[in-house]
């Protein structure tokens, strides 16, 4: 295949009708730490691994779940300097929505208006595609949605999904267990053993972050001592 | 015209006495002195606990009142609010895009908003566009380091003050508070004393008017009371309603058609292609 030869440059097909960096920088999701979200009847969940370089990082400080709106909540697998930039931009853009229309936007305008902001960075000089695919979890006019951007700006909606490292298994154990009349609370627990499955070493609530948004439409990061809980009830 | 004695005492209305003088004087070259063009009165005060803030509610244009109940006192954040005099498009706008803009910086430092950020905010803004943005604005709030209250003017400069006040009824409200302020306020007392204030504005001034609002901040809560007294009510109003009399009488109901009227100037040739 002669793509190789085509692969240095973003704003090039390559022969097979691909664009090699964006392969590239799915790449460099999957080698991302495991993030995964459910989409229960009442509510999302989105979790993550925590794993830190070394024992010496002051865990407290690093939050991989992010907030956007009150009602909108974000998780990444790839590469955090990309995701910090791409948190900005989109809390900024639904500011610049409630500005213009005086309402709280709507989860799949947020989710447009990332996926556009992801996708030009495809298309223009200079620059390379975000290293990070997002769950964006939000409760709604429309009730409970999941969605998942890609860094080519293509985004899907969920009823659960994966990313990162340990995709395959974690589908698969998703697909399982996944049925449409999920309650929050149990999704919690399928996440829970969802990023256990694949986990190196001892689980607890300082190496996983949990976020949820219920009926009440509030997205929060769960402390680690609520997730010590979860942890002690799936047990 | 009879000649006028000049130890008569005035009969009422308009005296024109001095208008020979001022004709005198404007052909010397002395001005008129300029009238403020502001219509409100806001006030601010640090109690014991916080921050209390006041506002009359009638808006005005030129001398016509637009709008008799109007709310003047403007949300920026949780614990921060701030009331504006000046052009009402101008206050409305500018609190709404600095509110946007704490919220923002709520997002990303993850910490209560400041007031002295919203003030930095406001004053940024209202210096770049040189006075042209008509907001004059008294901001008050309490946050991590305690309460503050700000009087930012259209130019962009600004004072911090224990009490202050704004606007075209700010010299009647001013002279409340000079004489009966102190430090150590009670919520009621302050409450008490601000709607004095306020109320000396809507009687005295005529570009205030209509209703008192106040909004009171402490470091936990906020309470926002609109209309907090009405001492302006409609007095009377008629059980039944207006009827106004049919002047006009029907004389005649009959359609009659008038004649056409049409003049042949020329027959015309067919439009060429």
């Amino acid at each position: 295949m002669g793509d190789s030869q085509y692969s240095f440059s973003l704003t090039t097909f390559s022969p097979s009708g691909k664009l090699v960096q964006i392969e590239h920088a799915l790449t460099a999701v999957g080698s991302g730490q495991t993030s995964l979200g459910i989409k229960a009847a009442n509510g999302v969940v989105i979790a993550t691994e925590k794993k830190l370089p070394s024992i010496l990082v002051d865990e407290a400080s690093v939050q991989k779940i992010q907030c956007l709106t009150p009602n909108i909540g974000v998780v990444y697998s790839g590469m955090g300097p990309d995701f910090r930039v791409l948190v900005r931009k989109s809390r900024k853009q639904a500011v610049q929505y409630h500005q213009l229309y005086k309402e709280a936007i709507p989860v799949t305008q947020l989710v447009r208006e990332t996926a556009a902001v992801m996708q030009e960075f495809t298309q223009s000089g200079g620059v390379r595609p975000f290293g990070v695919s997002l769950l964006v979890a939000g409760f709604d006019d429309s009730g409970p949605q999941l969605f998942q951007v890609d860094p080519s700006g293509s985004y899907f909606s969920w009823k659960a999904s994966a990313m990162g490292k340990n995709v395959s298994n974690a589908k698969t154990f998703l697909e399982k267990r996944y049925t449409d009349e999920i309650e929050l609370e149990d999704a919690v627990h399928t996440a829970i053993l969802t990023l256990k499955e694949g986990f190196e070493g001892q689980i607890s609530g300082k190496n996983i972050e949990i976020g949820i948004i219920g009926e009440d439409k509030i997205f929060r990061v769960l402390t680690p001592a609520e997730i010590e809980d979860y942890l002690a009830e799936v047990e | 015209m009879s000649k006028v004695a000049m130890d008569v005492p005035a009969k009422g209305g308009f005296s024109f006495d001095l208008c020979k003088r001022n004709a005198m004087l404007a052909k010397d070259g002395v001005q008129l002195p300029p009238f403020r063009k502001t219509g409100t009165t806001i006030v601010g005060l640090i109690f014991q606990d916080g921050v209390i803030l006041g506002a009359d509610t009638r808006a005005t244009e030129g001398p016509i009142v637009a709008d008799k109940n109007c709310e003047k006192i403007h949300y920026l954040a949780p614990n921060i609010y701030c009331c504006g005099a000046g052009t009402a498009a101008d206050t409305e706008a500018v609190t709404d895009m600095v509110s946007s803009q704490l919220n923002l910086h709520r997002y990303h430092t993850g910490r209560q908003s400041r007031v002295v950020t919203a003030l930095t905010y406001l004053k940024k803004h209202l210096f770049s566009y040189q006075g042209h943005v008509s907001a004059a604005l008294v901001l008050g709030g309490v946050d991590f380091t305690g309460p503050h209250l700000h009087t930012i003017y259209p130019h962009g400069s600004t004072d911090t003050l224990p009490f202050a006040t704004m606007g075209s009824g700010s010299l009647a409200a001013m002279a409340i508070f000079e004489s009966k302020y102190k430090e150590g306020l009670t919520r009621e007392e302050g409450i008490q004393l601000v709607t004095e204030a306020i109320c000396s504005g809507i009687f005295n001034d005529l570009g205030s008017g209509s209703n008192v609002d106040i909004c009171v901040i402490t470091k936990d809560n906020k309470e926002y009371l609109r209309n907090h007294l009405q001492p302006n009510p409609r007095t009377y109003v008629s059980p039944k309603q207006y009827s106004f009399t049919k002047k006009t009488e029907v004389l005649l109901t009959k359609i009659t058609p008038l004649k056409e009227k049409v003049e042949v100037i020329q027959a015309g040739d067919a439009m060429e292609e």
